[in-house]
């Protein structure tokens, strides 16, 4: 018999967190290889320029410096940057490592310095002369798809990399029976990740067994060693990736970089590993940014506030060329705009373009905080125009608990679910009554007040792999070691999820041992044999299910070596509280280190039985899950400066069965930090020459601790029956549910003054001369 | 960015025309150049030493004279790149008569590119100015007779 719930379930403190406290957890940068160089690379100044000539000379002689490459000299060696989504007539630049002809963003690199130490490197790169002839520049995705444009890639004819529709029900016949059309342009900033660890790697070749070690900064080191032997000449099976601790990803890391395979295969051309780590201002210029999407929302209501249909048309900034998932991302904003509602009909067309700037990618949410910021923003809009209550509208579109699993028009199976619940629970939290007291009173003493409520559902556990472009299923493995201790290993590659505690104590509770007992293993393909990585909340709720797997097997094989020592059946053999229990004289029993000892000395096992105490599995979820949850916010907007402070903030999400609260809760923390940056402060601007204006924290401000509000938070449990675990993932559900519910609560703030909608980030400035026009009070 | 910058100078017209396109009085008053040389009919070459949005950097460059009309008038394109980036600036100078002295308004087009974009635009308008009025302090401490005899 398990005992699963002593340590499952409860908030235990993260083992990864003493070394990282006390700074001796080990990242890219500490690396030290004898012999190791250093990298340092020249990025174009211009966001798209004809490059003329390119002048080496005066930096090849700088003392210290071992070699300077450019495009010439690397691009016929190493295969172009791979893009793993697979859509239809999708038109793609080939990315070179280095800038070929052309470069098309400010930021490209167009060279790279190998010398003995850092500085030397970076002193060497600013030392090469590249004469460039400056070329038409392409910014607004908007212009850039309206005739006479000039073109991010000449080559291919036009700036629109793919189109990509979305058509479910009947949706002339939903605006045809509409008592009322609400409509909206809606415009998703850019973003930068901005994780604080910026990316890195180390790359070193053994000429001797010819094989090539990458360490790298990144989420996904089984991704990387996948697609890498594509670009550089170095088999699968001859490549080792290790990602060490990794200072924040959020989608970032979720890449296969060309800086990853030039490090490389410069170590292999140079014979000494190479170092490579990128600057704060690369980092904000030269790793994938995240959103940027505008478009013309139109839906179709009854005059009770039911929802028929959405129109919707996008227009998705991709940047100026294709990263690992580049094109897909906004096809996920798609799947996911018919919410956490019963909407019959929908279309959607997204309109991918190339503009010349940073290539956008997975950020924290990846599509589906758009598609939530869009939805939830045209329910309130809904409400608005209908003068409807924003909770009842949402109720009156919600699907019934006993509707689950509910099948959206966009053909999404959504597992479980009870919105009404994480609904309630808010509300109940936030003390809704008096919240709405409060507003009220403070609007009649002529305050800016306002409450906003976001609903939520998305989309995690990334997923089954015919959804996925490199298989969606993960590995694990467990072994019982001839000691007794358990040895864990995954291949999720957690940075910052807290699997090394969650997955202990999965095992923990299913052998039956201590979890002091338990070590688990993660973030190195020589260890982790395959496994497909941490994005997409998928690490627990796709990751666990693996190692249960291994649980399983475990212990029925441990099961016949337990009767073959106890002298019985296995039928009469029991597994209770860590110890294979003769059912019926509980006196004959033996632990797992008499077993492990057994099995591996391998002097006494029953016949056929295969020595050793480990199992593997591949686990292959069947659906994606589907958590959800309610966010309310309440704001106070200064009517003199525009400045937004949050007064409330109630989190209730549901990421069905919690393997650990204290995680679930840091995720969520994390994940509404994030959002507020983006409802309130951040936005990636490029000039009209495709200057990347923001590319340092004085200019691109992120959500700093006195912008954090406390938050109430709270969970409801409607367990996945997807996995095994009734878990759902909650990596990202912070940034999905808070961003629409900040900018709903400054909008209600703001609605008396006769302002309907105004675009993230909502900035004291954007919200100062808003006020000042509708007030028509001067504003300066 | 677009630059609208009144300056007065105690000389007349011509003096002024002839001293903001000599090369050494140039190199003399433009703040952080280190060499100016003339290569060429209305063409110099640049090297300056400039501190800008915390990013210290050498920068080489041309500028040309264009559309000269002494001493009405000229446009002054710079075309200037080093490690932090590039500047490219086009200034329509005009000079007008006011008093015993010369009036020079310059209107001028500024691009920055680079890392200095990335981190100094919001800088950028202030630290033009700024070299705009060092220069023309300069400029005018050169045009003054006492100046001159010291």
């Amino acid at each position: 018999m398990v005992n699963p719930t002593k340590h499952v379930g409860q908030p235990m403190k993260r083992v990864e967190d003493p070394r990282l406290i006390k700074g001796i957890a080990t990242y890219v940068d500490d690396l030290r290889l004898p012999g190791m160089l250093h990298a340092a690379f020249l990025r174009s100044p211009h966001a798209h320029a004809r490059i003329r000539r390119i002048e080496t000379g005066a930096a090849k002689a700088m003392p210290g410096v071992v070699g300077v490459f450019t495009g010439a000299d690397v691009n016929d060696q190493c295969g172009v940057v791979p893009c793993a989504a697979a859509i239809p007539d999708l038109k793609a630049p080939k990315h070179t490592v280095l800038a070929g002809e052309r470069a098309y963003f400010a930021g490209h690199p167009v060279a790279v310095v190998v010398a003995q130490n850092a500085y030397v490197a970076r002193d060497a790169a600013d030392a090469i002369d590249v004469d460039y002839e400056p070329l038409p520049v392409v910014t607004d995705p908007e212009r850039a798809i309206a005739g006479g444009s000039p073109l991010t890639h000449p080559e291919l004819g036009t700036n629109v990399a793919y189109v990509h529709s979305v058509s479910s029900g009947d949706i002339d016949e939903a605006f045809r029976g509409a008592d009322r059309v609400v409509r909206q342009r809606m415009v998703h900033q850019r973003l930068t990740p901005m994780p604080i660890e910026p990316r890195g790697c180390v790359a070193s070749y053994h000429p001797g067994d010819q094989t090539l070690t990458l360490w790298s900064s990144t989420q996904v080191p089984h991704l990387v060693r996948t697609l890498l032997p594509g670009m550089i000449s170095v088999p699968e099976n001859k490549l080792r990736v290790v990602a060490p601790e990794v200072g924040g990803g959020f989608g970032a890391k979720l890449n296969v970089y060309a800086e990853e395979a030039l490090c490389a295969h410069l170590a292999m051309r140079l014979g000494a590993p190479v170092k490579w780590i990128e600057s704060r201002r690369e980092n904000a210029a030269a790793t994938i940014h995240g959103r940027d999407q505008i478009g013309e929302y139109e839906v179709a209501v009854t005059r009770d506030g039911r929802v028929l249909g959405i129109k919707a048309r996008s227009v998705a900034d991709l940047g100026s060329y294709l990263q690992l998932l580049t094109p897909a991302i906004p096809t996920l904003t798609g799947l996911v705009l018919t919410g956490c509602y019963k909407i019959p009909a929908i279309t959607m067309e997204i309109v991918g373009v190339y503009t010349n700037k940073m290539a956008t990618d997975a950020y924290r949410g990846a599509g589906r905080p758009e598609a939530t910021y869009l939805i939830e923003r045209l329910m309130n809009l809904i409400a608005d125009d209908l003068k409807l209550d924003p909770i009842e509208i949402r109720l009156k579109n919600f699907p019934q608990p006993d509707e689950f699993p509910f099948h959206t028009a966009t053909d999404l199976q959504y597992d479980s679910g009870n919105y009404q619940a994480a609904l309630k629970e808010a509300q109940r939290l936030a003390d809704w009554p008096a919240l709405v007291r409060q507003r009220d009173d403070a609007r009649a003493a002529g305050r800016l007040f306002g409450i906003g409520v976001s609903t939520y559902v998305e989309i995690c556990g990334m997923g089954p792999s015919k959804a996925m472009p490199a298989g969606g299923w993960e590995w694990g493995c467990v072994r019982i070691e001839i000691s007794g201790k358990v040895t864990v290993i995954t291949g999720v590659s957690p940075h910052g999820q807290g699997e090394e505690t969650s997955f202990a104590q999965i095992v923990a509770d299913r052998l039956g041992v201590p979890i002091g007992d338990v070590v688990v293993l993660h973030g190195d393909t020589n260890i982790a044999h395959y496994g497909r990585d941490t994005y997409g909340s998928r690490g627990l709720v796709v990751g666990g299910p693996a190692i249960v797997m291994c649980i399983d097997k475990i212990i029925a094989k441990a099961s016949a070596l337990a009767a073959h020592l106890l002298s019985v059946s296995v039928d009469d053999v029991e597994f209770r509280d860590g110890r294979f229990v003769e059912k019926k004289k509980p006196d004959n029993s033996v632990d797992w280190a008499r077993l492990a000892g057994e099995a591996y000395i391998a002097k006494n096992l029953p016949p056929a039985f295969e020595p050793g105490l480990e199992a593997s599995s591949f686990y292959e979820p069947e659906n994606f899950t589907y958590p959800f949850g309610t966010h309310i916010v309440a704001v106070e907007v200064d009517r003199e400066t525009g400045d937004v402070k949050i007064v409330k903030y109630v989190a209730v999400d549901d990421c069905g069965v919690q393997i650990n609260p204290l995680l679930v809760e840091g995720q969520v923390q994390g994940g509404i930090a994030h959002s507020i940056g983006q409802a309130l402060f951040e936005r990636t601007v490029y000039d009209e020459n495709g200057q990347l204006l923001t590319g340092e924290f004085m200019d691109y401000p992120l959500a700093r601790a006195h912008d954090i509000p406390d938050y109430v938070m709270g969970s409801t449990v409607t367990p996945s029956p997807g996995n095994p675990l009734g878990a759902k993932g909650v990596g990202e559900a912070g940034t999905i549910g808070a961003t629409p519910a900040i900018a709903n609560a400054v909008m209600d703030a703001l609605g008396p003054l006769g302002i309907r909608h105004l675009e993230l980030p909502l900035t004291p400035e954007r919200i100062w001369r808003a006020i000042g026009q509708h007030a028509g009070v001067a504003a300066g | 960015m677009h630059l609208h910058l009144i300056y007065q100078l105690p000389a007349p017209r011509e003096r002024v025309f002839a001293a903001m396109t000599d090369p050494a009085v140039l190199q003399r008053c433009i703040p952080g150049c280190e060499q100016m040389i003339k290569d060429g009919e209305d063409s110099y070459e640049a090297h300056l030493q400039v501190g800008f949005a915390g990013l210290k950097g050498k920068y080489r460059g041309r500028a040309r004279v264009e559309d000269r009309r002494p001493p009405e008038s000229y446009t002054l394109t710079v075309d200037g790149k080093g490690a932090p980036g590039f500047v490219r600036a086009t200034s329509r100078m005009c000079l007008g008569e006011k008093g015993e002295g010369t009036e020079v308004i310059c209107d001028a087009d500024v691009q920055i590119g680079g890392v200095i974009a990335a981190v100094g635009s919001r800088l950028l308008d202030a630290a033009a100015r700024k070299m705009a009025d060092d220069f023309f302090r300069a400029l005018s401490r050169e045009l003054t007779p006492m100046s001159a005899a010291q």
